[in-house]
């Protein structure tokens, strides 16, 4: 237990500080993130540049901390996304049957789509690389497991004496959806969003890296990775910082959602 | 056990037919139209017009849909845009690499994550099993190109111990030590969904551990060893089977970008190949030899259950 207060300490630290230098990095980065500088090309960390240089000269490190802006803006305009269109969904598809029937069943099949193919076919429909494109595609994959997850909890609510109370005085379905049953549904909301976030990131940086994500003249994690992929043996670099603070903020976020889910559902707390 | 079988074959079926649906959409959802794309901007509207009458795309929608059906059943996922092939030939000359990479990458997720799921179940709340907590929270953060292109600077790039890059058929040379390109990249995909793993059969083991049988055949006299095996593990396999049936589609997404980190000509990076082309058939194609191979997947695991655990079969 100890143990585990400390971890989710560290995480709520990084997650602070991810916060703080998305809404600051302008200000303290050492350098201009696309200034090229071609005496010093592909120099290893030292005190200069403390996360060394790319191939043209560019500081890693500011271009790093810039990233991160766009990671957490993708993020959370992914999370919204889920948010916006899996929440209504599954609300209706657990409190009514039949249209429950026909959505999960759809759900289902969308989700036989492994996350990364629907996410690179969608890119390929939406056309240009682009970050409202980014958004609708990893979104899109991400929306149907918050159905999935708004579902099953509604199902579960649905039973609960108050809103058969609420049924009886004659509440009308609307009134019960918004106020009875969505209400309730806070808690594995945010622990599913929470997730989200950390599984999009994730998923928004291999898009970039790939090379179909957001155009490459933005700097992200994924994209600084992918142009760094040339020089991987001379240069491990460029690689091994952004993947580094990817891994930092995917981890922060898994531990914060663990313990969300622990707190908000005390059933779950000894179990895993 | 017959009736169980029909059931779940049923609902394979539907959630096929489902899958097909979706994909035959995803055709109607690109921009313009395929026929338009292949001959390009300069292309007159004749051209265009007997291109689309060639490939049936001027007929009603649920015409074009009954073809695509019907050529699905024949093997013929369409042509490539590009290449002018099959789309089937070039998904099978690139199966074996894919079939190679996630096998391996299978087995390193069950060799890894199933004993130190029990080993850390077995002395709970110990500094071991705190230690692979850490690293199995850890390991499932780590994106697994990221670890792919890691290992590859040290194994590959300072120890010179396994090669970085591509990877020649087995099949067709017969030379077995092909294999020792996919170490690394398995390795990589591997370890990343060995965490869940891990943490599963941590907690079900944990589960089962507790109950009154275990507490009986240790009262027996029975050695550890052999209450962890033949009592324990049987029991707590359930959960370990789904987990690793999940880690199916974990494992394609994993391997779409590892093949491509490390250069390997398998279905992955032939999607990302045709997504950067714009190669519709073709995505269109793996899109659909993923998702059925998924429904199949699901498919054999409730069968698993089903031998694993006899009461399942009569709910």
């Amino acid at each position: 237990m100890v143990l585990r207060r400390k971890t989710v300490l560290f995480a709520l630290i990084v997650l602070g500080g991810l916060l703080v230098v998305a809404a600051l990095a302008p200000v303290f980065i050492p350098f201009d993130p696309d200034a090229l500088n071609l005496t010093a090309r592909l120099l290893p960390p030292n005190p200069t540049h403390p996360f060394g240089t790319d191939h043209f000269g560019r500081d890693i490190l500011s271009r790093a901390l810039v990233g991160t802006r766009i990671t957490l803006l993708l993020g959370l305009s992914i999370s919204g996304f889920a948010l916006v269109f899996g929440v209504p969904i599954g609300v209706v598809s657990g409190y009514y049957d039949r249209v429950g029937m026909v959505v999960m069943r759809l759900v289902d099949a969308i989700m036989a789509f492994p996350a990364i193919i629907l996410a690179l076919a969608l890119m390929a429909i939406l056309g240009k690389p682009g970050v409202v494109n980014v958004i609708i595609a990893v979104g899109m994959v991400w929306a149907p497991r918050m159905v999935r997850v708004v579902y099953s909890s509604t199902l579960s609510l649905r039973e609960n004496t108050y809103v058969e109370a609420a049924r009886a005085v004659g509440a009308a379905s609307g009134r019960i959806l918004l106020r009875h049953i969505t209400v309730n549904l806070l808690s594995p909301v945010i622990v599913q969003a929470t997730f989200t976030f950390a599984f999009s990131i994730m998923e928004v940086a291999a898009l970039n890296f790939l090379g179909v994500g957001i155009p490459p003249y933005v700097p992200s994690w994924g994209g600084m990775m992918n142009e760094g992929r040339m020089y991987i043996i001379r240069a491990p670099w460029i690689i091994l910082f952004p993947g580094l603070l990817l891994a930092m903020s995917v981890l922060s976020f898994n531990l914060v959602g663990d313990a969300l889910r622990d707190r908000l559902d005390p059933k779950l707390r000894n179990a895993v | 056990m017959l009736s169980f079988i029909a059931r779940r074959g049923l609902g394979m079926v539907l959630s096929t037919l489902l899958v097909v649906t979706i994909t035959f959409v995803f055709m109607q959802l690109i921009p313009g139209d395929p026929a338009s794309v292949l001959l390009g901007p300069n292309a007159t509207p004749e051209q265009i017009a007997n291109l689309k009458a060639t490939w049936g795309l001027d007929r009603p929608l649920p015409v074009q849909f009954a073809r695509y059906f019907v050529n699905l059943f024949q093997g013929n996922l369409g042509e490539s845009l590009f290449h002018r092939q099959p789309v089937l030939k070039m998904i099978g000359e690139r199966a074996e690499t894919s079939v190679f990479l996630g096998s391996m990458a299978l087995l390193v997720v069950a060799g890894l994550g199933i004993p130190a799921g029990i080993i850390a179940a077995i002395r709970p709340n110990s500094w071991l099993d705190n230690l692979l907590l850490l690293v199995a929270l850890a390991g499932a953060s780590i994106p697994s190109f990221w670890l792919g292109l890691m290992l590859m600077v040290v194994f590959a790039g300072k120890l010179h111990l396994l090669p970085s890059s591509g990877f020649t058929s087995v099949i067709a040379t017969g030379n077995i030590a092909n294999l020792k390109s996919l170490i690394l990249p398995a390795f990589s995909l591997g370890f990343v969904n060995a965490a869940l793993v891990a943490r599963t059969a941590r907690s079900s083991m944990l589960d089962v551990l507790r109950a009154d049988y275990i507490t009986t055949a240790k009262a027996k006299g029975l050695s550890q060893p052999v209450v962890i095996v033949k009592h324990a593990l049987r029991n707590a396999a359930i959960p370990i089977t789904t987990v690793i049936s999940f880690t199916f589609a974990s494992l394609v997404s994993g391997a779409v970008v590892t093949e491509n980190v490390f250069a390997l000509p398998g279905i992955g990076s032939l999607i990302v190949q045709s997504v950067l082309k714009r190669d519709y058939p073709v995505i269109q194609g793996i899109m659909l030899v993923v998702a059925v191979l998924y429904v199949l997947v699901n498919f054999f695991t409730d069968l698993t259950y089903a031998f694993l655990d006899p009461r399942i079969r009569y709910r």
